[in-house]
Formats: structure tokens, sequence, C-alpha cells
């Protein structure tokens, strides 16, 4: 019951999870037997998983006894480390106290230190304060402007600070007195070196300049120091400037540097503003520190802008570029010869204002380094930010400047005119275009690409690459558009056809006919000669677009390294390399026009002069029987029927082209004409009939015009005639069985060109052959 | 096949199927859903012919002033510099892009405003597949002046052979009303120059994305049917005049195949 009971009241704040679900009011409460007995029942369960549990747990008792044991054991152990640990903390902390008194002491020792140093600081700071007074005075008095800056410099160098500390001291009145000395003293020494460096300049006594120039850095005044003293380069510079000017205006004409006088003078100008710089910024750098070279060369930017105004002004009204601007604007608009301005005379001052742009890129250039590597060691420490507005600062001057603008408007200028030169000289060529007899291209060809490589060389010498590439794109069109519309016109005339019987009588005979003709009257000569020009013409044409293909691709060659070097050199932005590269890609592009361009006059000539010639030859092919016996076999062993005559004619023909053609092209021809007999035998010979030694003579006959072929063509022409020799091969055999030993499995090295379908075909070519046997071969 | 991987732009061809507050079908040149089936078959066989890389050259024009440069910048820098600075005759930026699996750089020359830049960026012009005409929203004028940019740049290229896009810029500056207004204007503009209207805003970036995604997915179609019909025209070439030849190929690959044989035996 005790158990039960013990059980029914369940494990304190439990929810009679653990114990019995059942509360002793629940049971008392029960009077139904059914509902006891089901308590009951619940209840024995219960009592039996209790009574499991007290089992587990009593089994456990001898594990846990041991432990203590062992706990008990080291029981005495722990009082022992227990002491230990309370020695050690004893010990810890006396040793912090006694840091902690050694470290308070080093701390107030090194405050002492500190306050005595300040001490002697001030002290120091007074002390100098008072000799900077003493020494002012006295140097003031000796004229010693440098040592009076050095004191000065001194006093403003000085903690303000400290100068208000010692105010407040016992001596007040005294320092204060004295340092209002001191500021007259300043004030003095300021419109004494303002003074005295202003005399200076207008003496221009270099040495004094500088002495000054020195001083004014020490005296706080280094924007004014920087703008007085450019101020006196400015004079300089400007002096020279007009001096050189007035060397121009009494240069003879026949000078040799007559031409580029005006870049000259722009050349002196920029070399003096460089030497200045070179010469001067030692001293800017010592005496003001690095990252004022800036500031300097702004100012002396002024003037070297004022001084190539007066430059350029005098090179537009001597030269009158303006007005020889307009005139080719009107030239170019206008097309009648008599107004229009002649190439020729634009030549020197083309050359002259590239040769002023490249002198004004290198000027910036060279300004362009001394002010980043100047500010690069001024920068090493500063932020982004400021290298940022520096660089922009920078970009802004370089671009701004009048310098800058001035050139940009001449060479926009120039581009127009360079265009028209190249364009007028260029028709000039075309117009003036002669052939030399045996001369395999015409004058022109040479003459324009003279003329390109001239017009971009010049600006390539302007070191613009944006003039270049517009000088690039200029010449791309003009070889895109007119040049190759001029050769395309010519083409289009297209090679005049010759009657069959001309070619019968060769060409030998149309010269005695030319000869003959000749004595005649020239009436009559004027059909053959001007088809024999326009042959020629035709003729030139086509080594011309080839040539010219090549030359396109030798300049854009010859461009990409000249390029190269004048990258290298630094010139041009980031983007300067694939502006160029674009640009030249541009006019390759042109290249493969002009190849497109020659294979088009080829087929021309192939299907107009060629094929209308070769077919008729081919044909006859036809009237002679293939289908023979021993007797006409040797007959046409001693008398040809055809190949021999075949061959003269193709000889007569070819000479022809070949002495008016270059290898390349001709080359080409011969590969379109051997493709062509191909063809064509290959049509007559499946419309002729064979015997036995019909295909020998056809195989014959194969053989010697393949020999022939070979010897006037470069390329391998068995790949062109394998069909061909494959059905001479068939037509060769002795019975239709035969063929078995060369097809299929038995073929060897041969590769079959020839369909099943084909092969059968030829084997029916041979009248000795049966149809059931060729039906019943298996191919 | 639409994923451009390289920058996930969309190439917006499908531009009538979306509604967008930068879509005026009024200035629209060309409306369709896709790529001709051409281009898209080659693309996907990845038959784009042997010649390397497809690029095509786009020339910016304008006044001064009117926001070139920075259309520019804010697309291939994605970056808008406050301070004004006038461009020295002509600057050039490369993008690259990936459309349809090929691999295509649009080459974009953007040329000065200023007159006495006029004959160095006149001569940048030639060839190009796409000429972009800008003008400022805030300032009328400049749109009067489009018309005189585009005949100079039409006159150094090959009649039809260049997509015209005419851009309003600064479109932050203006009142959405004022902007109708002016859209108005510049569409009656860009139908009588056959070309595509555009509003963006360099400065908050406002369609810039977009209008660029437009010019390279024309420019890119274009230059694929170009190289599509050239290499259907050399075929065709091949296929009449020089029979042997395609034979010979033939001959030299079972020469291949033979020789193959020969190693295995």
């Amino acid at each position: 019951m005790a158990v039960a009971g013990s059980g029914l009241r369940g494990p304190p704040g439990g929810e009679g999870g653990g114990g019995s679900s059942l509360t002793m009011e629940r049971i008392r409460s029960l009077t139904d037997l059914p509902e006891l007995e089901a308590a009951y029942s619940r209840l024995c369960g219960e009592e039996k998983v209790v009574q499991e549990e007290l089992e587990a747990l009593l089994e456990q008792q001898n594990t846990i006894e041991s432990k203590m044991v062992t706990l008990h054991r080291l029981g005495p152990n722990l009082q022992l480390i227990e002491g230990d640990a309370r020695q050690l903390a004893g010990m810890i902390t006396f040793t912090c106290n006694l840091a902690e008194n050694v470290s308070s002491k080093v701390r107030q020792l090194d405050l002492a230190k500190n306050r005595l140093y300040q001490a002697i600081q001030r002290a120091d700071d007074i002390l100098d304060l008072k000799f900077c007074m003493d020494g002012v005075q006295t140097a003031l008095k000796k004229e010693d402007y440098e040592q009076a800056a050095a004191h000065i410099h001194r006093y403003l160098s000085l903690d303000k600070s400290v100068i208000e500390l010692s105010r407040q001291g016992k001596e007040g009145s005294i320092i204060d007195a004295n340092l209002k000395l001191l500021q007259e003293a300043e004030q003095r020494l300021k419109t004494i070196v303002t003074e005295k460096f202003n005399a200076a300049t207008k003496e221009g006594d270099l040495p004094q300049v500088e002495r000054f120039f020195k001083i004014f850095p020490l005296l706080g005044l280094h924007e004014e120091g920087l703008s007085k003293f450019s101020e006196y380069l400015c004079k300089q510079v400007a002096n020279k400037a007009e001096e050189n000017l007035l060397l121009v205006m009494e240069t003879d004409m026949s000078d040799r540097r007559a031409a580029v006088i005006f870049a000259d003078t722009l050349t002196l100008l920029f070399e003096g503003i460089a030497r200045i710089v070179e010469t001067h910024q030692p001293i800017v750098e010592t005496y003001y520190g690095p990252g004022k070279l800036y500031t300097l060369i702004k100012h002396l930017q002024v003037e070297c802008d004022q001084q190539v105004e007066k430059v350029v002004d005098k090179f537009i009204q001597q030269r009158d570029y303006h007005r020889q601007f307009q005139h080719v604007q009107n030239s170019m608009v206008r097309s009648s010869a008599a107004d229009k301005i002649e190439p020729r005379e634009l030549d020197p001052i083309l050359t002259e204002v590239t040769l002023m742009n490249a002198r004004s890129e290198l000027y910036l250039r060279f300004i362009k380094r001394r002010i980043i590597s100047d500010f690069e060691v001024g920068d090493s420490m500063a932020s982004e930010e400021i290298k940022q507005a520096h660089r922009k600062s920078l970009d802004k001057l370089l671009n701004n400047c009048l310098l800058s603008r001035t050139m940009q408007e001449l060479i926009g200028y120039y581009i127009t005119m360079e265009e028209y030169f190249m364009w007028e000289t260029v028709n000039k060529a075309v117009a003036m275009d002669t052939c030399e007899k045996g001369q395999l291209i015409s004058s022109m060809v040479d003459d324009v690409f003279y003329i390109v490589k001239k017009c971009i060389g010049r600006a390539l010498s302007s070191s613009s690459i944006d003039c270049l590439c517009a000088m690039i794109n200029h010449s791309t069109t003009l070889l895109e558009s007119d040049f190759r519309e001029v050769l395309c016109t010519k083409l289009k005339l297209g090679f005049p056809a010759t009657t069959f019987q001309d070619i019968q009588r060769g060409v030998t005979s149309a010269v005695n006919i030319m000869h003959s003709s000749l004595q005649q009257g020239k009436l009559d000569t004027k059909g053959i000669e001007s088809t024999d020009e326009a042959k020629q013409s035709f003729l030139v044409t086509l080594n011309n677009v080839e040539v010219c293909s090549e030359n396109i691709m030798t300049l854009k060659k010859t461009l990409e390294n000249d390029c190269a070097k004048l990258l290298s050199q630094g010139f041009g932005g980031e983007q300067a390399e694939a502006k160029i590269e674009s640009c030249l890609a541009d006019m390759a592009a042109v290249s493969n026009k002009f190849r497109d361009l020659l294979q088009e006059g080829l087929s021309e000539l192939n299907s107009t002069a060629v094929k209308p010639q070769v077919k008729p030859w081919i044909n006859l092919f036809l009237s002679v029987s293939h289908n023979i016996e021993e007797e006409e076999f040797n007959d046409y062993e001693a008398n040809d029927p055809w190949v021999q005559q075949f061959i003269v004619n193709l000889e007569q023909q070819m000479a022809e082209f070949k002495a008016g053609l270059s290898p390349v092209i001709y080359d080409s021809l011969s590969s379109l004409l051997t493709s062509l007999i191909a063809i064509e035998l290959e049509k007559v010979v499946l419309k002729s009939t064979f015997s036995r030694l019909g295909g020998l003579q056809f195989d014959k006959e194969l053989r010697s015009l393949i020999a022939y072929l070979t010897t006037v063509t470069t390329w391998t022409i068995r790949d062109k005639f394998a069909r061909l020799s494959q059905m001479a091969t068939i037509l060769n055999l002795e019975r239709v069985t035969e063929i078995l030993d060369y097809w299929g499995p038995n073929s060897g090295p041969l590769t079959w060109r020839l369909t099943p379908a084909e092969a059968r075909q030829v084997l029916a070519l041979r009248i000795d052959f049966r149809s059931e046997d060729i039906k019943r071969l298996r191919l | 096949m639409w994923e451009w991987r390289g920058k996930s732009k969309p190439a917006l061809l499908e531009i009538s199927n979306q509604r967008e507050s930068w879509y005026t079908p009024e200035a629209c040149i060309q409306f369709k859903d896709h790529f001709h089936a051409q281009v898209r078959s080659a693309c996907q066989q990845r038959n784009t012919g042997t010649v390397g890389l497809k690029i095509s050259k786009v020339v910016v024009v304008g006044d001064l002033y009117v926001g070139k440069t920075s259309l520019i910048n804010r697309f291939c820098k994605d970056a808008f510099d406050r301070d004004y600075k006038a461009t020295i005759g002509v600057d050039f930026e490369i993008e690259r892009f990936e459309i349809a699996g090929v691999p295509y750089n649009l080459q974009i020359w953007d040329t000065a405003g200023q007159e006495k830049f006029k004959c160095i960026a006149s001569a940048y012009y030639r060839g190009a597949e796409v000429i972009i005409t800008v003008f400022d929203l805030a300032d009328i004028q400049t749109l009067d002046h489009t018309k005189q940019w585009l005949e100079d740049a039409l006159r150094e290229n090959e009649p039809g052979s260049s997509f015209i896009f005419l851009v309003g810029t600064k479109k932050d500056l203006v009142s959405d009303a004022a902007c109708e207004r002016t859209e108005l204007d510049a569409i009656r503009f860009a139908n009588e120059m056959q070309a595509e209207y555009w509003s963006v805003s360099a400065k908050t970036g406002e369609n810039v994305k977009e209008f660029f995604s437009r010019v390279a997915a024309l420019a890119f179609e274009q230059c694929m049917l170009k190289e599509l019909e050239k290499s259907i025209g050399r075929m065709a070439q091949i296929g009449a005049g020089n029979l042997i030849k395609l034979e010979g190929n033939a001959l030299e690959t079972q020469e291949n195949n033979s020789q193959a044989n020969l190693s295995c035996c």
C-alpha cells in the first residue's frame, strides 16, 4: 500500500508522467466495480514498472560505491592542492602590486620627462624668438636678407600657442613688444624682398632674381614667389620670342629653312621654355618643395600661349593659310579645272603644319612628363582624391591651353587640305596613266601608292594619332571607292572577243595583218589596233588590281611598324593603339576587295576570251574517229589528227596571256584553263565511241595533253585530270571483267573518282564490250 | 539562345512584346520577335563563318555638349562625370558582347561636337554600320541640327548600309511633360530620318543599357546576314565554275581516309 501510495502521489512537480496517473482522491471517489478493477490493474502495471526501475537502480549500486571509494581516496590530495593554489594566488597578487608600483613610477617619470621636454622646447622657442628678434634686426641692418628670412621662417614655424603662452608669463609685456617688432620686421622684409626682386627683375639680374626667389618660401609666400618668378621668366620668353619672330620676318625666301620657318620658330620657343623648366626645376624643387612645378608651368604656359598665338597668326597671315583652306574647300565642290588650286602648291604648307604640330606634341609631352613626375614625388603620401585632382588639373592645362586649341584648328584645316591634295594628285596620276611596253603594270599604280604613302606619312609626322587615323580613313575611302572604281570601269570594258579565224591565224599573223594594214593606211588599222589596245589594257588592269591588293597589305604593314614606333615614344592616348588598329584593319579589308575584283576580272577573261576559243578546239575531238583499226592507228601515229594542233593552239593563245599577265595571275588563269579543258574534254569523250585501239589512241592523246599542261602550270594538274585518266584506263581494258582488277578492294593506292554508274557508262563507250557483260559487273 | 553571357544583357529584338517605358512604337524602324531565321540557325550550328571576330562600327555624332561622351561612358564604364570635358578629335571604345553564343564587338567612335574638329571627325564616318545622332532634350536647337549631322555622316557611307538612331539625352533635366512634347518633335524627325528614336539619361542611366543592347542586337543581325550572304555567294561561285576543285577537296578527304585505313592495316 505504501508503494502504491507513494506511486499514487506522484513525483513532486511532475504531472503524474513518471508516477501514477491516478490520484488518491480519484481512487476514493471510485464506486463502480469495473472502474475499480480498471484502476487496480493500472496501478498493478505501474507498480511493475516502478519495480523494474528500482531493480535497475540497485544494479548500479556497486559501481557507485566503488566510485565513492575512489573519491574518498582523492580527498586528502585535494586539500593539498587547495593549499598550493592559495599560496600561488598570494604570490601573484604580491607581484602584481609590486609591478603596479613600479610602473606607476615609470609613468610618472615619463610624464615628468615629457613635461621637461616641453619646457625645454618652450624655453628654446622663447630663446629662439628672442634670438630671431635680435637676429632679424641685425640681419636687416646688414642687408643679409637670407639670414633675416631664415629668422622669420623660424618665427613662422614656431608653435603659435607657445608664443601665446609666453605672453601670459611674467615677462609678457616684453615679449609682446618683441613680437610686435618681429611682425614689423616680417612686413618690412616682405616689402624689401618684393621691391628688391622687382628691381632685379627689371634689371634682368638673374643671380639677384634667384636670390630673392629663394627667400619667398621662407616668408611663407610660395605662390607669390612662384608667380613673380614666372613673371620674370615669361618676360624672358617673350623677349626671345619677339626677337625670333623679327628674325622670321627678315628671313629671305631663298633660305634653306624658309619653307618651315614658322615651325622652326615654334621649335625655338618650345626649346626655350623647356630649357627654362630644365634649369629652374631644381631650385623650385629645393626651395619650394615638390609638386610646385605645375604652378610654375601654368604661369609659363600663359606666356607660351601668347607667343604661339603670335607665331601662328603670322603663319596664317604669311602663308595665307585660311585663304588656301577656303580655296581648297571651293575646289572640292567645284569641278571646273580652272578655279582649282594646284595641289603641288599646297605641298610645303602641309609639311610645315605637320611639323608645327609635331613640335607642339613633343613640347606638351615634355611638360606632361615633367609635371607628372613632380606630382608623383609630392603626392607619394597624398590621398587618391588629391592625386585625381592633380591629374585632372594637368589634363585641363594640357587640353585647354591655347597652344593645343590652336594646333587642333590648324590640323583640322590640314586634314581637309591633305585630303584634297591626295585626291587631286591621285586623279592626276590616273589621268596621266601610261603603260610602257614590256611593263606588266601601268604607271598609275606606283604613282597612286606613292601619293597615298606620302600623305599618310605626312599625317604620321604630325605625331597626332587622330590626324593619322583620319588620313588612313581618307586613303581607305579613296582606294576603296574611287581608285577601285577606275580599275573596275576598265575591266568592265571587257576583253574583246577575237573571232575564231583570228585565233586560227594566231598571234603572229595578227601582227602581220597589222603591219600590212599599216602600209595601206591608218583607217583600217584602227580596228585591230584598238582591239589590241583594249586587250592590252584589260590585262594591264588585271595586273594593276593584283599589285594594288598587294601594295595595300605592304602599306598596312609599313604603317603598323611606323605606328608602333610612334606609340613606343609615348604619343597618343590610351586608346591610340586600338584606334590605329581599327583603321588599318579597314584598310586591309580593301585589299580583299581588290582580290575579289581580280577574281571577277579573271572569270570574265576566262568566259569571254578563253572558253569560246577552247571549246571549238576540243569539239574537234568528235570529228576524229576513235573507232579505229590497226591501219588507222598507225596512220594517226604518223599524222596526228587532233592533240598536236590543240596543243599548238593552246600554246599560241596562252603565250599572249603569259606575256601580258603577272606570273600569279597567269597561274590562276592557267588553272582556270585546265579546269575548263578537263570539263569540256570529258563531255566530248562521253559523246564518242572507242575501239580497243581507239582507247589506246585516247590514252596517248591524254598523256601528251597532260604532259604539255604540266609544263605550263606550276600547280599540279593531275587532280583535275584524274577522272579523265581513269576514263582512259577503262577505255584501255582488254576485257570488261578486267576492271575488277582495279576496282574496289583491288584498287590499291588508286582512288576512283568515277562512280560505278559512270564507270559503266565509260565501259559502254567501247563498241567491242557487250552491254550484258557490263550489266553483269558487280561494282 | 537569348542570353548575353558576358554581360547578361537582354538582346532587344523582341521589342514588340515589351511595353516598357523606353519603348516608343512610333519611333521603331522594325518590329520583330526574333533574329532572322538564317542568323538563328547559323548561330545554333556555330556556322558563323571562318572570319574571326564579328565587329560593327558605331559612330556617334551631334552638337557639342549634348552628352555623347557621357552616354558612351555610362554604357562602357558605368560612370558619369559631372564635369564637362570637350572631346578632342575622336574617342574610341570597344564593348564586347556575346550574342546567341557568338562573340561580338561594338566599336564605338565618339566624335567631337566642336566645329573645329569637324574636318577630323568626318574622316571617321566611313564604314559605319550604326550612326547614332544625339541631341539634348533640354535644348531643342540641337535636335534641329541632327539632320545636318546625319547628312554629313551618310555622305561617307553607302546608302542604306547603316542603321540610324536618334537619341535624346539628359532626360533627367526636363519635366515629363516637356519631355513628351520634345519627343513628339523628335519622333517626327526620326521618321524623316528613317531612324529609331530613344530618350535616355546618362546621369541616371535610364534606358542607356537598353538602348545599346538594341543597337548591338540590330547591328549583330545585319553583320551576320552580310556574312552569310557572302559565304553563300562564295559557295555558289565554287559550285558553278570550279567543279573539279570541289572534287579535289573530296579527293583529299578520301585520301585522308584511305591513309587512315592504311595505318590501321
